[in-house]
């Protein structure tokens, strides 16, 4: 599903965020990004998502290249992900329900769909209750599972997630990444970057190790 | 109180759902940029009466030019021209030449100053009237004014009349009394296109005033458009608001421009219907139609939205999530 083949990616005036990377996830799998900060973690995602382009190498989603993919075609590849955020970038001045339809409204989808599909995601988030609320009168775990819904809504085939905890107390970070594992099982290629070790070992999911930009370790829980 | 079921991907929508979608994503970016402009009063209203003023101002000039117009429009048909006959022309051939101008299908009216005649007035005019005395002779030829039909007026048609008439044998000298009304024509040209030009450097700058203020709102909406494209939008879906913000604007702005025209206009309509009477008996007072109204405020609404479109082509494709 997400393949990168010998990704370098150097940031102008600055050392090497990736080097020499290679690394394969395959459709419907789980996997957690790993190593100190600056080590590349969100490099990495920004290159799936086409947010950064690689200095050198190759990146392929769903076997297409999407290396020197045209700027026009961003769109479509961004609408088989859903991307979460560490801070969660919601808009402010919409509810949850504007918020999470946003990229249902985007694809063009009948009005219809889009209120099933986003209280389908809102339920599996736990926040039904809420779609009339503004985002800044949620705590910021519900803000976090706002845009988890928002990420779903429209059944991407990959979801990547950035430091998705990273706000979070130890429970509520938990659950989160419980939601993202369920999110796995009905067949969601999942890719989330954490450095929270201890959470993501109990998760039993593969660990990619990164260090300086460069892939020092991976192993697989069974 | 987590649970996921498992589900179908998500079909993606039919041609009619996506242009219904399409639809209703015009109507909504419609509405929502008014919107956006109802909620700031006060910044509104500044920048409508800004391209009011600025469309109001050509406009208004135009419209007063245009009745100025109806002045020398009387004078258009003032061409006349003059034909002094040689000095020793008898009677005879003056009637005949009278009777061949009153017959030629372009010559309205033919009037004859006899040498005597001439003479006469001349006198009664000048100041030198001991010296004309003392003259032999009658130095002044017959004369016939001539004034042409009005279909054959137009300063390139009078010349080639004139030269016609020249042409004939008793005629010593034809002239064409039209230079100040040429010298009226070209000032008026000049007017003409100085408002023209003033109008293209007016309208410049409503694309100009909302160029700027659609950049500014793109840029306050930076982190707005960085997350509708993370979540898949077209550099076209996020240009749609601002577009429409920028045609409300024009719209609105133009609509303005009207209502200041026309009170423009009927500040100035008294004194400016007077000056047209005492030129143009039956002139009235013209103000903008339906037509022109109409233009105006269409201009204004190309213009909004040419403004809006120079700066969301450069700005939102800039805009890229980091």
């Amino acid at each position: 599903m997400i393949e990168l083949r010998n990704i370098n990616k150097r940031y102008a005036g600055s050392r090497k965020a990736l080097s020499c990377l290679n690394l394969t996830l395959e459709t419907g799998e789980m996997a957690f990004l790993t190593g100190p900060s600056g080590a590349g973690k969100s490099t990495l995602l920004k290159l799936i998502a086409a947010i950064e382009r690689p200095t050198s190498g190759q990146i392929f989603i769903n076997r297409k290249g999407i290396t020197g993919i045209p700027r026009r075609k961003i769109p479509r590849l961004r609408r088989l992900m859903g991307i979460v955020f560490q801070d969660h970038h919601l808009l402010c001045d919409r509810n949850v329900f504007d918020n999470v339809s946003l990229p249902l409204q985007i694809a063009g989808y009948a009005k219809v769909d889009i209120r099933r599909r986003v209280r389908a995601a809102l339920d599996k988030v736990a926040l039904l209750d809420k779609e009339r609320s503004m985002p800044i009168h949620l705590s910021s775990g519900e803000q976090q599972r706002v845009g988890i819904a928002r990420a779903v809504v429209n059944r991407p085939a990959i979801l990547l997630a950035d430091e998705p905890t990273g706000n979070l107390d130890p429970d509520l970070s938990a659950e989160i990444m419980q939601l993202f594992a369920e999110f796995n099982q009905v067949g969601v290629t999942v890719l989330v970057a954490s450095h929270d070790v201890e959470l993501i070992s109990r998760m039993r999911k593969r660990i990619v190790r990164l260090h300086d930009g460069a892939c020092v370790g991976t192993h697989d829980d069974p | 109180m987590l649970k996921v079921r498992r589900s179908q991907p998500l079909a993606n929508p039919d041609t009619v759902t996506r242009m219904r979608a399409y639809g209703r994503d015009h109507l909504r970016s419609l509405l929502f940029s008014l919107g956006k402009l109802c909620r700031q009063p006060f910044a509104t209203t500044l920048t409508l009466l800004m391209i009011a003023v600025a469309l109001a101002l050509p406009a208004c000039l135009y419209v007063l030019l245009n009745n100025l117009q109806q002045i020398t429009r009387k004078w258009d048909d003032a061409g006349q021209i003059t034909l002094f006959l040689n000095i020793d022309t008898g009677e005879n051939a003056v009637t005949a030449l009278r009777e061949q101008l009153q017959n030629h299908t372009e010559i309205a009216t033919v009037e004859y100053i006899s040498a005597d005649r001439a003479l006469a007035e001349f006198r009664s005019r000048s100041q030198i009237e001991r010296l004309l005395d003392e003259l032999q002779h009658n130095p002044l030829p017959p004369t016939l004014v001539l004034t042409p039909v009005i279909s054959a007026q137009g300063v390139h048609r009078l010349n080639q009349l004139t030269g016609e008439l020249q042409a004939l044998a008793v005629v010593d000298h034809a002239q064409l009394d039209m230079q100040w009304l040429q010298r009226l024509q070209a000032i008026t040209r000049i007017v003409h296109r100085a408002i023209s030009i003033l109008g293209c450097m007016l309208a410049a700058s409503v694309l100009l005033v909302v160029g700027n203020i659609t950049r500014l709102d793109v840029e306050s909406r930076r982190e707005e458009i960085e997350v509708t494209k993370l979540v898949g939008a077209t550099n076209r879906f996020v240009r749609r608001p601002f577009l429409y913000g920028g045609m409300w604007y024009g719209l609105l702005g133009g609509i303005v421009a009207l209502f200041l025209v026309l009170a423009v206009l009927l500040l100035i309509k008294q004194p400016v219907q007077s000056l047209i009477g005492l030129y143009n008996g039956n002139a009235q007072f013209i103000l903008p139609g339906i037509r022109q109204s109409v233009g105006l405020i269409a201009a204004s609404m190309v213009l909004g939205l040419l403004g809006s479109w120079l700066a969301v082509s450069r700005y939102v494709a800039r805009i890229e999530p980091t």
